[in-house]
């Protein structure tokens, strides 16, 4: 880039727009060829010598009383090695998830330790299950909530607002609606499930593990630790080079890791323990179900008047999440009432903005059911309740851009056609992405070539290619002139991905890196082409002097300056960053009224975040929360068997999630208007309003009201006739 | 899954000979595209000591006489099947399911046979733990449990709904099956070779441990008749039907003179409907005629808790299968 303006010892900037090379442009993922041929190597493809395989044994239904359990005949087939007993005799099993792991087999092949837990006999009673939470609700429900001198699986319950005045302005109001909102349980359904390859090294070696997780530099140390590898965190060394998705469950190594870690102390031998797509629906965590009762009030002109809140969290044996209300709009007068209520299932775990797309699917319904109970348009009854000007532009742009200015039905719902309609519906989103300590390090060799390297993992998002990017931009370089190094925790540390925190920590420690790089070499170049630090254009493969352009050298003439490799390290500057971030989105879909088939035909979202690293990786991002969005409203839903207990959706059959048939034509539209000089990650804001556009575009076409998620045909024939 | 021997028999003889003359959770099983045994033996539903390969044996292929009768091999695969220009002019139903089955790496390695002979989908039934009646357990536990997609007509003792497409098609063709066994060979009428659960609890069909199922026939359709065959999935990408409709039509002047009708994904078997094919033929082709169809069709319907659904839904996936023939 240009550095007009730079002088000795300013402090890095990301610069003018209009002045960046490599940055804010379509840049191809430096990965993108290793993943698209296969020859990227997960950590479910690493196999070493020697290497053991394990597999494991859980009980298949929640709370049951392990009696016995016979590991003899395992242990005795050809081939296991090693039989790790989880769950002693005479223990229970508390809930379905980590409690129902028995023991672990690890064998010579995969199929040698499939056989192993096959082997093993296990004696239990089995009890209520207490997998629904209506049931959990119930005074002589068993209680399932560990939590000492706990009376009720209803937990964490918290009111906030006074109930009286809020109940008083909602019967004021001009106008109000109430809503019922149920939300099943939702699984993160990585590509590549929970697990790790865990090596304990030999006799005075280090250990390595090969982890698929969201937080790399963390590795070390929690695989550290006497339940663990029993090492020093500095004689464990943590591998991530690619992984495949996480989505916020994997940060820590896990029952799993542990287990791993504990058969490779035992035997000495590297392990291979990477969850089965059934353990990973069973003990891999879950977006919290939801049930919501609301009330929403407003005024003759549009204007939010009160809301009234009752929230259930169904976070299974853990909490749940869900972020309070009203959520996004502005309401003056609020009374919120959210619980817990446990059920003995898997935990959730954060997932891809915890709690948020919950909250947006019931408000913004009722939202959009007051619109059009004042037979008002939903976009501007949104535009009156929502403070922020990004918003406001946002929402003119994405109703633009999805064809609602032409649309007939936009104070009403349609009225289907030979059983068909079309409608459009929207949702807004929002997040404040994180941004905190992370360092980086950036290396030139005399020969010109070029290392960023940072601890950080790339989920899938495109870290490694702004890693890359962003010292190429700095010192006028293309992207594949600068070699990223990333996932592994040998390197500089990094931040664990959650929060949408990546981006918006390392790009600005690889930034800062990438400018001391560029003064390092500007103080080299000094006595050769006469101008101070800070008084260069790096361009194109080449620096000159600002003052006289035909001054210059070539980048490898530059590098023949230096003896011996040179080498920087920078550090997360706040200035680089800023966290805060909206995002709208539309939805337009087709309603069959005889079959009850919602066809997404098309969704535009909208998003800002400062300046666009990688605009193609950006897209990718809004894409990818469409698509989530879009499975999640119109298909994904976990079953329990409620009377037994069994999971029945442990497996991509019934656990159904969108394929290429159910996507529509996606627009990502970045949000140019922002100008800030500034980055951050962005990646949750765009999963959160995708679902509630859906349920507003249905109803929009036809009239039925979907409170219930997914927007299944069962569902959406029931919103039509009622109780069916 | 346990460990198995495969047989790869030389004939069609010595392959019968290699099957049991009973059926049993660990008795020798056919393989041909493998695409349903080897799920069941993954579920844990059977373990047979031998597979008794069937491919290579001539059985597959696909014939069309002169006068446009058409005959199926049992180990076509569906891909061939939907592929095949005589098939997708004459028996559009007939390509059309064998288009509708699964994702493309599916559909190239299974066969027809497998396809209609393949186990339920219900998800107790398919989870290893679980012994349900089909299993030689007591109860059907969708009847009080999960039911989402279960039968709304012919459930009792078990109420799992028959996921085979091709059968559908089929049978609203008018398809026979052909059998051979240790003594011999039979035809079977394609509509009478399944039977439901009130008949048969354990099998989804008439053939017997010791028999393989070797050719579909189905004979040349009227002149001028029209068919096809409605899927409707869940997920539209992949999956089973929730509902289907296999339909063969003979409209003249308006009036429909003959139909057909065979439903999917809605009973322990293909499910033949003349309570609709009565309210069709003598009727004009319009919205009507489609609409009385489909109450007749569900008439006798008999939900569960969950999938009351299925009612409408049938409704409208007929309506919208004979749509697509006006």
């Amino acid at each position: 880039m240009s550095s007009k303006g730079n002088t000795s010892g300013a402090d890095p900037s990301w610069g003018k727009r209009s002045d960046l090379e490599v940055l804010n442009r379509d840049i191809r993922r430096v990965d993108g060829p290793d993943k698209a041929t296969g020859r990227a190597v997960y950590t479910h493809d690493v196999r070493l010598p020697n290497m053991l395989h394990a597999a494991v044994l859980m009980h298949p239904v929640p709370r049951a009383d392990i009696r016995t359990m016979d590991i003899s005949a395992a242990e005795a087939l050809p081939g296991v090695v090693y039989v790790l007993r989880v769950k002693e005799d005479g223990k229970d099993v508390q809930y379905s998830g980590d409690d129902a792991v028995l023991a672990v087999v690890a064998a010579e092949s995969p199929e040698a330790a499939m056989d192993g837990v096959r082997a093993i006999v296990v004696d239990a009673e089995n009890k209520e299950p207490v997998v629904s939470t209506e049931r959990a609700k119930e005074p002589d429900a068993p209680l399932v909530a560990r939590r000492r001198r706990a009376t009720s699986n209803i937990t964490s319950r918290r009111a906030r607002g006074e109930e009286d005045a809020v109940k008083a302005a909602l019967e004021a109001s001009a106008a109000m609606v109430e809503m019922e909102i149920e939300i099943p349980v939702q699984h993160h359904v990585c590509l590549e499930p929970h697990g790790h390859v865990v090596d304990p090294g030999g006799e005075g070696e280090n250990a390595t593990v090969y982890a698929s997780t969201q937080a790399v530099s963390g590795m070390s140390g929690a695989f550290a630790g006497k339940g663990m590898l029993n090492r020093k965190a500095s004689e464990i060394r943590a591998l991530t080079p690619h992984m495949g998705g996480g989505f916020g469950a994997k940060f820590g190594p896990g029952l799993e890791g542990r287990l791993a870690a504990q058969i490779a102390r035992a035997t000495g031998r590297p392990v291979h323990l990477v969850l089965s797509r059934s353990n990973e629906f069973t003990m891999g965590g879950n977006r919290s179900g939801s049930k919501q009762s609301l009330k929403l009030g407003a005024d003759k002109t549009g204007k939010f008047t009160a809301i009234h809140v009752v929230a259930e969290r169904h976070g299974g044996f853990g909490g749940g999440a869900f972020p309070g209300a009203p959520y996004r709009y502005a309401v003056p007068s609020v009374f919120v009432d959210t619980m817990s209520v446990k059920t003995a299932t898997d935990s959730s775990r954060a997932m891809r903005a915890p709690g948020h797309p919950q909250a947006s699917f019931g408000m913004e319904s009722v939202v959009d059911q007051i619109a059009y109970a004042l037979k008002m348009d939903p976009v501007d009854v949104r535009k009156k309740n929502l403070t922020a000007d990004t918003h406001h532009r946002q929402l003119d742009r994405v109703a633009q851009e999805i064809g609602w200015n032409d649309h007939p039905n936009r104070t009403a719902p349609g009225t289907p056609k030979n059983g068909r309609a079309v409608g459009i519906g929207f949702g807004v989103a929002g997040w404040s992405p994180g941004g905190r300590d992370c360092q980086c390090d950036v290396t030139v060799h005399p020969d010109g070539s070029v290392i960023s390297a940072t601890a950080t993992q790339d989920l899938g998002t495109g870290a490694r290619t702004y890693v890359a990017a962003i010292v190429a931009e700095e010192l006028g370089l293309t992207v594949d002139q600068v070699t990223p190094r990333i996932g592994d925790s040998d390197l500089p540390p990094s931040v664990a991905s959650g929060g949408s925190v990546t981006t918006g920590s390392s790009a600005p420690a690889i930034k800062d890196a990438a400018h001391k790089m560029r003064e390092a070499l500007e103080a080299k170049l000094e006595p050769v082409l006469q101008a101070p630090v800070g008084g260069y254009i790096w361009t194109g493969g080449r620096v000159h002097s600002e003052e006289d352009p035909t001054n210059s050298l070539a980048w490898t003439e530059v590098c023949a300056l230096l003896r011996d490799p040179l080498q920087v390290s920078g550090r997360f500057q706040k200035s680089l960053y800023e966290g805060r971030i909206h995002g709208v989105q539309a939805a337009k879909v087709e309603v069959d009224t005889m079959t009850g088939r919602v066809k997404v035909l098309k969704m535009v979202a909208m998003q800002d975040q400062g300046l666009p690293l990688n605009r193609m990786a950006l897209r990718s991002q809004i894409n990818g929360g469409m698509i989530q969005a879009l499975s999640y409203g119109l298909l994904e839903r976990r079953v329990f068997d409620e009377s037994d207990g069994y999971l029945l959706s442990d497996n991509l059959d019934l656990y159904k999630i969108a394929g290429a048939q159910e996507m529509p034509e996606m627009v990502a539209i970045i949000d140019d208007e922002d100008e800030r000089d500034s980055v951050c990650g962005m990646a949750e804001a765009p999963i959160i309003p995708g679902q509630s556009a859906i349920a507003n575009a249905i109803y929009n076409a036809c009239g039925a009201r979907l409170t219930r998620m997914p927007f299944t045909p069962d569902n959406v024939l029931e919103a039509i006739h009622g109780e069916v | 899954m346990q460990p198995f021997d495969l047989k790869t028999p030389k004939s069609l003889d010595e392959a019968i000979a290699e099957l049991p003359a009973e059926r049993s959770y660990t008795a020798p099983q056919i393989l041909a595209g493998g695409q349903d045994i080897l799920t069941v033996m993954k579920d844990d539903i059977a373990a047979p000591e031998a597979l008794v390969e069937i491919g290579g044996l001539g059985l597959s292929g696909i014939e069309m006489s002169d006068g446009g009768d058409l005959r199926i091999g049992a180990t076509t695969t569906i891909q061939e099947i939907a592929d095949h220009a005589g098939i997708q002019a004459s028996f559009p139903a007939i390509a059309e399911a064998a288009k509708s089955i699964a994702s493309p790496q599916i559909r190239s390695q299974a066969t027809l046979g497998g396809n209609l002979h393949q186990k339920p989908r219900c998800p107790y039934y398919r989870h290893s733990a679980v012994n349900c009646i089909k299993k030689g357990g007591s109860v059907c536990l969708a009847e009080f449990g999960f039911n989402k997609y279960a039968a709304i007509l012919g459930g009792g003792p078990s109420y799992f709904s028959h996921p085979s497409d091709m059968a559908v098609a089929l049978i609203a063709m008018g398809a026979s099956v052909e059998i051979q066994g240790p003594s011999g060979t039979r035809t079977e009428k394609l509509g009478d070779y399944y039977v439901g659960p009130e008949v048969s609890v354990e099998t989804e069909t008439k053939l017997k441990a010791n028999e393989v199922a070797t050719r579909i026939t189905v004979p040349a359709p009227a002149k001028g008749s029209v068919s096809t065959y409605y899927k409707f999935k869940e997920r539209a990408s992949y999956d089973f039907a929730l509902s289907a409709a296999g339909i063969h039509l003979l409209v003249e002047g308006g009036t429909i003179k003959y139909a057909s009708v065979v439903l999917g994904g809605v009973a322990p078997k293909p499910w033949h409907s003349p309570e609709a094919e009565k309210a069709l033929v003598g009727q004009p082709m319009k919205a009507e005629t489609w609409t009385a169809a489909g109450e007749a069709a569900v008439a006798d319907a008999a939900p569960l808790d969950m999938n009351g659904y299925k009612v409408h839904l049938v409704k409208g996936v007929l309506f919208r299968a004979l749509e697509s023939l006006a």
